[in-house]
């Protein structure tokens, strides 16, 4: 998916772990949206109750030892309900499933990404922004389809419903890999090989955007990735590997072509 | 204490001081010079407004005016607590204020094992591809010959041991009124602290390994030069002591001064044993021995 | 060595003292305002730079804020043509370089120079030592040089902005954290060099600061004062102090590794040699987390002073109070890597930063409801500095819970380095610690200078401050949730709403510093005399029993606390 007009909540989610990542935020908002609106009750009740107007003399109260022990436990009640789905959606992200179906290298470059599918059939290629010049060469005219800053040459191409396995570096300074639909973000570390893991589980074009300062064009080098079906990946990946363009054309064929208008809002 | 009139305590009121603002522009110079300095030194242009300022000599315009002020500076505390000012609690203060200076020094250091053990803890994790290449997975990396931390290294342990238990004898001197004894132990202070000195500056010249290039150097010569620095420092206090103590400035009671040095000096102390069973011994376990 | 030497010295030091004796209350300007050993003036030069800092810092922002005000890149080009001189291509790219030099120049401006000067080195300087019934600092002349040290600093740190950066670009672009590689060979230039040699000399500052202070307060309060009967603004200063001494040279050991990385062919951040960028970050943020709450417990204790005044009551729960901060301080060590959660670390690592985080949550609700029991039963009046500090109570508590959120490493993966961590962190400073700035400049104002401000002008800044900086940080947590990265000069079509948005209120907030500027003249301009202390009854500390402005040297004869 790709961000829309003035959206407020997180990207609809694609993945598994994206819908938790959504659940968990509503969750926390149950408990810190009432929090400040007590503050903020709390503030104004005792602006109109203790005014000077309403309350001429002040009271000597400053210690009440029951109330201080419920706002310090309250908080901790608070934070241990908090914690406790918090560190079930921290180990279902970071532990990755044994059987991955595919593993990909993803390295951060100045500035642009480039991807290297392991195991099987080898694959490499660099994805860079596309260039507004450049958008009919690769076929690539509908904005809405291929947004400005968005949209790249060549998409990282995935398996829909398959465990994706992605190792993550950085070939000169550090640049994080990002997916917010899928509820990925790792850098990109010069000299350290991370490891990141999602399972698409709808079709589509996905967007992210390189999430660590990395220089001038930090803002210029998203990652674009379509989720196809089974038999799409594997007719692409055989064609990519003599011709990356002509496979690439002739996916967007095959995706874009019944909906090309669709795409986005077909993954919210 | 110019506004004697009416004043019913016994803090020192300053007067109004030239060194503070004259050390910041000290400091400036010397910032700028160090960049100059460090451009020139890598024969790299230091280009601002169309000007080249790479070169070696602003540095030292810099130092030396810092240095200058420094000195004036001290020189001044020392003639306030000639005239009086160091009275009790002023004194608890530069107490306070020399266990705060310590205190941060010491987390100063913290970030020089910080690093040291961030690499020689974890050599060859399977995330750090490129370190566990470089080093072989273990620490010392692989090609690393160490020094043998049982020649001139425990020679240099046992003569800071020693300069400790020299200027707590000089210490135990003074407070006794026994100020031949103050001056042996202090002249041997330093001159322990000046073999130091020689002998880390010899085990550097003959160090199997470079500053450069290798996090094996980075870490020991960034940790142990911190320390050397501090030697160094540690020495000058003390040689200032001793002057102090031959002009006889040094009372049973009133030897803040000394004191100070005194404390830095164990400080300087303690922290070498670190190093010397951090980074020495446990650090260097099981690589081959420098002969040299 | 009693103090029977006064008289003595008196004619040895006449020489060398301009200012001594009779006239030793109207030293010369330069002697005055360049050579002090008093903490009131130091203090007001102090405030003067961080205003001066904000203004610059503030005006950064807002430019930022011009180039984002619609996607595209809009007057980055241009200006860096002006500035640089770039022409055609490479003034686009000199753009993008510049847009990341402002940002980093605004963080490290606003955080260095603007708001430490101003809560630490302004208001702690002029009101801990009356505060706590002393005459002066501990150390009167180090005092002088903490303040003169961060103007050299300031001064680098402006230069590195016209010095070479990366290829083809100047300034440093690194962000305020400066991570390697990008600051080391990432940023060829001597820009990085400057910027890192300003931090060190502004921490040096920071470190004799906070050495003055500690002693200062643990051995100059007036006879019967326990620290258990100091006001609540010393603790939290002496809170601080500590922080700043533990945690400051951290962060210039890292910086100095980062100087020998780029100048002395070290390896600690580089992993071709064994080094490890990410040390770096450790580094920098055991420095950088107790850092935020360097720049947020001075604003808590002033804040603590204004409700009790204005509610006319003493502090509710003043030991909970005090503890609390201690415990803010203590726990803010051992959380720094939940800004680390996206770089690799482990499970369990994660589990540790995600629950130490969470517990900072409860003596910070401690704080925020002992503040509402302060006001609860009270008699409130809302002047100007009561404005700001309830203003402040309630951002605080937003910044505070997205906080909360961001702790959870689960969800933050979703976030970080995202607007809504911008937002996080400028509800906390820009409308936390900035709030309580302008509070304590109000509430401080009459008794520093003498006179009254308007009323009505104060109350105006704070509502078009109010406004203002809401308009800018709420909507940047739409942003961020809806995946905005920070640290982009250009964004998706997509985002162009709320940034317009926010851009709209960067230019109130802006308009709110004007009328700040438009009430301190008007004051100056109408000396209403403010008298000793224009608070009344609530207003209970030390400072409020001295006339307005205090005599140059106050308590020569110490007051005693029953
Ligand atoms: C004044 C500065 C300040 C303060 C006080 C805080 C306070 C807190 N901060 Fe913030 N933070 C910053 C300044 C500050 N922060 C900055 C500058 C950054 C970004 C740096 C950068 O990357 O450039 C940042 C980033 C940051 C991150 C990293 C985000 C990321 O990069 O992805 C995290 C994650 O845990 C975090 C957490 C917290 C928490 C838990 C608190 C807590 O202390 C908040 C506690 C307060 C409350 C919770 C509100 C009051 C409490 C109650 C009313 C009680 C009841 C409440 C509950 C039970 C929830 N902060
Ligand atoms: C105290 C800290 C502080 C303050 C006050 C502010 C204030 C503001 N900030 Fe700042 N900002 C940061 C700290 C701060 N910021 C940091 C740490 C970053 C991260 C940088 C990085 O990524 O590396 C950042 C980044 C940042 C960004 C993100 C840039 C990016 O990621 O690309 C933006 C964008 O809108 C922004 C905008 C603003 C605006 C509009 C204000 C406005 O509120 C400004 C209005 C002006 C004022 C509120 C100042 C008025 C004060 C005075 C005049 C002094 C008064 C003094 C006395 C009375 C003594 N800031
Ligand atoms: Cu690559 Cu940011
Ligand atoms: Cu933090």
């Amino acid at each position: 998916a790709q961000p829309t007009p003035w959206q407020t909540d997180l990207q609809p989610a694609a993945s598994g772990i994206m819908h938790e990542i959504r659940w968990f935020e509503e969750y926390t908002l149950w408990f810190i949206v009432p929090i400040t609106l007590l503050v903020l009750a709390l503030l104004v009740i005792v602006a109109l109750r203790f005014r000077a107007g309403a309350n001429p003399v002040p009271s000597k109260t400053s210690h009440n030892t029951l109330i201080e022990i419920i706002w310090t436990l309250g908080p901790v009640v608070v934070l241990f309900l908090i914690a406790i789905p918090s560190f079930q959606l921290l180990s279902n992200e970071l532990i990755i499933p044994k059987d991955t179906d595919l593993t990909i290298k993803a390295t951060g470059n100045q500035w642009y990404w480039s991807y290297e599918y392991q195991g099987g059939k080898e694959l490499a290629f660099d994805s860079l922004m596309l260039k507004d010049a450049d958008r009919s060469k690769f076929g690539k005219d509908d904005k809405a389809a291929y947004p400005r800053l968005l949209a790249v040459d060549n998409e990282l191409v995935v398996p829909v419903n398959k465990t994706v396995r992605v190792l993550v570096t950085g070939a000169d300074v550090i640049h994080a890999f990002a997916m917010p639909a899928f509820g990925v973000k790792i850098d990109a570390v010069p000299g350290r090989m991370n490891e990141t893991w999602f399972k698409a589980d709808k079709e589509g074009l996905y967007y992210g955007q390189c999430s660590e300062l990395c220089g001038k064009d930090h803002a210029f080098m998203p990652v674009a990735i379509r989720v196809v079906t089974e038999e799409q990946y594997k007719t692409w990946l055989t064609a990519a590997a003599g011709n990356l363009g002509a496979a690439n054309k002739a996916l967007m064929a095959a995706t874009d072509g019944k909906k090309t208008v669709d795409v986005a809002s077909s993954a919210n | 204490m110019a506004d004697g009139h009416n004043r019913q305590h016994d803090y020192h009121i300053i007067d109004p001081s030239p060194w503070p603002f004259l050390a910041s522009i000290g400091a400036f110079i010397m910032a700028i010079g160090g960049v100059s300095y460090m451009r020139y030194l890598s024969a790299q242009p230091f280009e601002l407004f169309g000007v080249n300022l790479a070169n070696p000599w602003v540095f030292f315009i810099g130092l030396v005016l810092v240095l200058y002020t420094m000195f004036a500076w001290w020189a001044d505390t020392i003639k306030e607590a000639h005239e009086g000012h160091h009275t009790r609690v002023v004194s608890l203060h530069l107490r306070y204020g020399m266990i705060m200076f310590i205190a941060s020094e010491v987390m100063f250091f913290v970030a020089w094992f910080w690093a040291f053990f961030d690499a020689s803890l974890f050599p060859g994790e399977a995330i750090q591809a490129a370190r566990t290449a470089f080093t072989g997975g273990h620490w010392p990396p692989k090609g690393i010959e160490v020094l043998d931390p049982w020649h001139l290294p425990i020679y240099n342990t046992v003569i800071l041991l020693l300069s400790g238990t020299t200027v707590t004898w000089a210490h135990h001197a003074l407070l006794h009124g026994d100020r031949k004894g103050l001056i042996n132990g202090l002249t041997l202070t330093v001159l322990l602290g000046l073999l130091f000195t020689f002998v880390q500056g010899y085990e550097y010249a003959h160090a199997p390994f470079a500053f450069k290039n290798s996090i094996y150097g980075a870490t020991f010569f960034m940790a142990t030069g911190f320390h050397g620095f501090h030697v160094i420092v540690g020495t000058i206090f003390l040689l200032v002591c001793l002057v102090r103590a031959l002009k006889g400035d040094f009372t049973p009671k009133q030897h803040f001064g000394f004191e100070a040095a005194a404390w830095y000096w164990h400080f300087v102390d303690v922290v070498w044993l670190f190093l010397f069973f951090a980074i020495y011994i446990w650090g260097g376990w099981g690589a081959p021995l420098a002969h040299g | 060595m009693a103090s029977n030497h006064d008289h003595a010295h008196d004619h040895a030091h006449g020489h060398d003292d301009h200012a001594g004796h009779d006239h030793h209350h109207a030293p010369g300007f330069f002697t005055r305002w360049f050579l002090s050993t008093n903490h009131k003036d130091i203090g007001t030069l102090y405030l003067i730079f961080a205003i001066m800092a904000g203004v610059v810092g503030g005006a950064l922002s807002v430019v930022m804020r011009m180039e984002l005000q619609e996607p595209g890149i809009q007057i980055f080009h241009g200006l860096a043509s002006m500035v640089y001189g770039f022409e055609g291509d490479a003034a686009i790219d000199g753009g993008k370089q510049m847009y990341n030099v402002f940002t980093t120049a605004h963080a490290l401006i606003m955080i260095f120079f603007m708001v430490m000067p101003a809560l630490i080195g302004g208001f702690a300087n002029w009101m801990i030592p009356i505060m706590i019934g002393a005459p002066d600092m501990a150390f009167p002349r180090m005092n002088n040089i903490s303040f003169w040290l961060i103007v050299p600093a300031f001064l680098l740190l402006i230069l590195s902005m016209f010095a070479q950066g990366p290829a083809g670009g100047y300034g440093v672009g690194g962000g305020w954290t400066m991570y390697p590689p990008l600051a080391t060979s990432g940023t060829p230039g001597p820009a990085v060099d400057l910027a890192i040699l300003a931090l060190h000399v502004a921490g040096a500052s920071s470190i004799l600061g906070a050495i003055n202070f500690i002693t200062t307060i643990m051995n100059m309060r007036a006879p019967g004062m326990t620290l258990h009967k100091m006001p609540l603004f010393a603790w939290s200063v002496l809170i601080t102090a500590f922080l700043l001494l533990l945690s400051l040279p951290v962060l210039a050991g890292g910086i100095t590794m980062l100087l020998t990385d780029r100048n002395f062919g070290t390896s600690f951040f580089a992993p071709e040699n064994g080094g490890d960028p990410i040390l770096f970050q450790h580094l920098f943020w055991f420095f950088g987390h107790p850092e935020v709450y360097i720049l947020i417990l001075p604003g808590f204790g002033i804040i603590s002073h204004i409700i009790s005044t204005f509610s006319r009551k003493p502090v509710f729960g003043y030991l909970g109070m005090a503890y609390a901060m201690v415990a803010i301080g203590a726990v803010g060590f051992i959380v720094w890597a939940h800004h680390m959660y996206t770089v690799g670390l482990s499970l369990n690592t994660q589990r540790y930063f995600l629950f130490a985080t969470m517990v900072i949550a409860v003596p910070t609700g401690v704080k925020i409801f002992s503040w509402i029991a302060t006001m609860w039963g009270g008699s409130i009046s809302f002047r100007t500095p009561m404005i700001w500090a309830i203003g402040f109570i309630f951002l605080f508590t937003v910044g505070g819970v997205t906080g909360v959120q961001l702790a959870n490493a689960g969800l933050d993966r979703a976030v970080h380095d995202t607007y809504y961590v911008v937002a996080h962190f400028h509800y906390v400073l820009s409308l936390g610690a900035v709030f309580a700035i302008f509070a304590a400049w109000y509430y401080w104002f009459p008794k520093m200078t003498g006179y009254m401000y308007n009323e009505t002008l104060g109350n105006l800044h704070f509502f078009i401050m109010f406004v203002g900086v809401n308009m800018v940080f709420f909507p940047q947590h739409f942003l961020g949730l809806a995946g905005m990265p920070r640290r982009y000069i250009d964004y998706p079509d997509a985002f162009a709403g709320w940034n317009y948005v926010s851009s709209i209120g960067s230019y109130v907030s802006a308009a709110g510093v004007v009328v700040f500027f438009i009430c301190i003249i008007e004051a100056f301009m109408k000396k209403r005399v403010a008298g000793d202390n224009p608070w009344g009854a609530g207003a209970d500390t030390l400072e409020w029993q001295l006339s307005s402005p205090p005599p140059t040297h106050q308590w020569e004869q110490l007051p005693r606390i029953k």
